[in-house]
């Protein structure tokens, strides 16, 4: 009797879903596989050998409290070689500061995350950028700059749709 | 496990199992749209998760979380999901095609099943899942999927009774 009624059941045919369904799974599969937007799973994370040594190297750097700061000797040597920018500064007490500029020269989606704590997933976002600092003495109207490198990673909260 | 299936497979995939997939949602969400978008959702997140495409288990259970995610988004819809199944515990009427009136009278029987007897009997039935496969989208043992299975196959018997 039972195979009777699974008979039955198995002869019921589901409707097949809209074709607009199929057409928005494939433009979605092919959308997330051109943009790389894979969830990056947690425990998917790879050990980062590279990353390990260097935190080794700097846990031995502090524990052994290995020293790396110039000894007077070529302290002297430098001071009367290129003068630090706090002396420089110290120096030209006519500095003043006269802008700041971020250029971002890269912006990477890594995907898809699953913070600690979080509610939800979120997009992680890291952005590159080089800031540069500038100042003007009042006097003379020379300038000084500094530029350097910045990384800054965003979580931007995601919905589940 | 790595997920090796070509993006072919998975387009082959998804068109093979959509009517399953589909009728399993619509037990919690009443519109077909609604269904096709959580059948949508479940499936993509499947793809990006890296997952074996014959892992048919955990795609149910997506779909099964999905659903359950949209009625818990929109709290009119919860309560009036809730009112529905507190009424009778039954779902939308799956769709199925071209019913005559022998198989209307089994779908309607079917409607009337329990909720757990119900989705265990759609996995079977229509989505061809083992009941390992229907324990684990469920998270309950093999045997307690077999039992509504069989308790689904013995409520449909008392109201149906095949021509």
């Amino acid at each position: 009797m039972n195979e009777e009624l699974e008979n039955e059941l198995k002869k019921l045919r589901p409707v097949r879903p809209s074709a607009e369904l199929i057409s928005r799974v494939e433009r979605a599969l092919a959308d997330a596989g051109e943009t790389g937007a894979k969830i990056i799973r947690p425990e998917r994370f790879r050990v980062n050998w590279l990353g390990l040594g260097l935190a080794a190297a700097a846990t031995f750097l502090i524990l052994a409290r290995v020293d790396f700061r110039p000894t007077e000797k070529t302290k002297q040597t430098n001071v009367s070689a290129t003068p630090s920018l706090q002396q420089k500064a110290a120096a030209l007490p006519n500095y003043q500061a006269t802008g700041l500029t971020q250029v971002v020269y890269s912006k990477r989606d890594e995907g898809l995350v699953f913070p600690r704590g979080a509610e939800g997933p979120s997009r992680r976002v890291r952005t590159a950028k080089r800031e540069t600092f500038r100042w003007r003495d009042r006097q003379s109207g020379a300038q000084l700059a500094v530029s350097y490198p910045t990384e800054e990673v965003t979580l931007i909260p995601v919905s589940g749709q | 496990m790595e997920n090796v299936a070509t993006h072919e497979d998975w387009k082959v995939c998804f068109s093979e199992l959509a009517p399953g997939l589909v009728l399993f949602a619509r037990q919690w969400v009443r519109s077909p749209a609604d269904a096709e978008d959580v059948v949508q959702d479940a499936f993509v997140r499947f793809w990006r998760r890296n997952l074996s495409i014959k892992n048919r288990a955990l795609l149910h259970a997506a779909v099964r979380s999905a659903a359950l995610d949209l009625i818990r988004r929109d709290n009119r819809r919860a309560r009036r999901e809730v009112e529905v199944f507190g009424e009778a515990e039954r779902s939308v009427q799956p769709q199925f095609e071209q019913l005559d009136d022998s198989q209307r009278q089994l779908v309607a029987a079917l409607d009337h099943l329990p909720r757990d007897q119900r989705e265990v009997l759609v996995m079977k039935i229509w989505n061809e899942l083992t009941f390992a496969e229907i324990a684990e989208a469920l998270g309950v043992s093999q045997n307690t999927a077999a039992s509504r299975y069989r308790y689904g196959l013995a409520a449909l018997k008392k109201t149906f009774q095949p021509q």
